[in-house]
């Protein structure tokens, strides 16, 4: 399925367009920069290169589900299992039902784990918000 | 910076055009997997930024070039987005030369004789018309 999708990236045209807006991407770039500057053939870069990333994860995604509607579940399982996509781990997590989650707890405390796994949420929250 | 945590989404209109060119036609996409794309697709940009911009104080570099971006991708096992990244990058470029170019014959043609410049006028009209 790599194949099919590098190929599918080769027979796309090269262009000098972006869809995405140049100006979105710039602001999106500064929340992370110190420095301030961005060229123009950077920012064009970064948002071709987003561009990408969007339709690859679309595809790859859209390889498991088998023909029918691309879900949130499809995406969660291609992060966990991709090793390039380990950074949206948090942005995009495995959902678990309560009954899992309370499980899960109980088994924690039963084998007298003192680890916190408990603030996972409020723990990613604030990071996104450093970011 | 950033005033609003909403002013680092993308446009959903846009990230739905590219998701639907990525997968087959008539499929569908749910709107929570579609919401996951985008957000996704905001952390990608924040981090391949943060990456080329450490990439590039390693160098020395005070701002980043094409070149780190690249080259970061490529430590970032997205090394299959460098061909075609590489090639938009190429018409890019061409594209900002040729620009420049009709930039300077214009401004030599409207320096001089107005009245005879009927070959100007034909460049102009290629140019498209900027003014």
């Amino acid at each position: 399925m790599v194949d099919a999708s590098k190929l599918q990236q080769q027979q796309r045209k090269p262009s000098a367009d972006t869809f995405l807006p140049l100006s979105r991407v710039r602001t999106i770039m500064k929340s992370s920069m110190d420095t301030g500057l961005i060229t123009n053939e950077v920012l064009f870069l970064m948002t071709k290169c987003t561009e990408l990333f969007v339709q690859h994860l679309a595809r790859e995604a859209y390889t498991a589900t088998c023909g029918e509607t691309l879900k949130y579940e499809h995406l969660s399982q291609l992060v966990n299992k991709s090793k390039n996509l380990e950074f949206l781990l948090q942005i995009v997590p495995e959902k678990i039902r309560v009954h899992e989650f309370q499980e899960m707890l109980r088994l924690n405390r039963a084998s007298g784990s003192d680890e916190d796994d408990d603030d996972d949420e409020s723990g990613s929250e604030s990071e996104s918000e450093a970011e | 910076m950033v005033e609003r945590i909403e002013d680092l989404n993308l446009p959903n209109a846009v990230i739905a055009r590219l998701i639907k060119e990525a997968i087959p036609d008539g499929s569908n996409v749910s709107k929570e997997a579609r919401a996951a794309i985008a957000k996704a697709a905001s952390v990608f940009a924040i981090f391949v930024t943060s990456s080329s911009t450490a990439l590039a104080h390693k160098q020395n570099h005070r701002t980043i070039t094409a070149k780190d971006i690249l080259q970061t991708l490529n430590e970032l096992d997205f090394e299959s987005f460098v061909p075609s990244l590489t090639q938009d990058l190429e018409v890019y470029r061409k594209m900002v030369k040729d620009k420049k170019e009709s930039k300077a014959n214009k401004k030599d043609t409207s320096t001089g004789d107005a009245a005879a410049s009927s070959s100007s006028a034909a460049a102009a009209t290629e140019n498209g018309e900027a003014e």
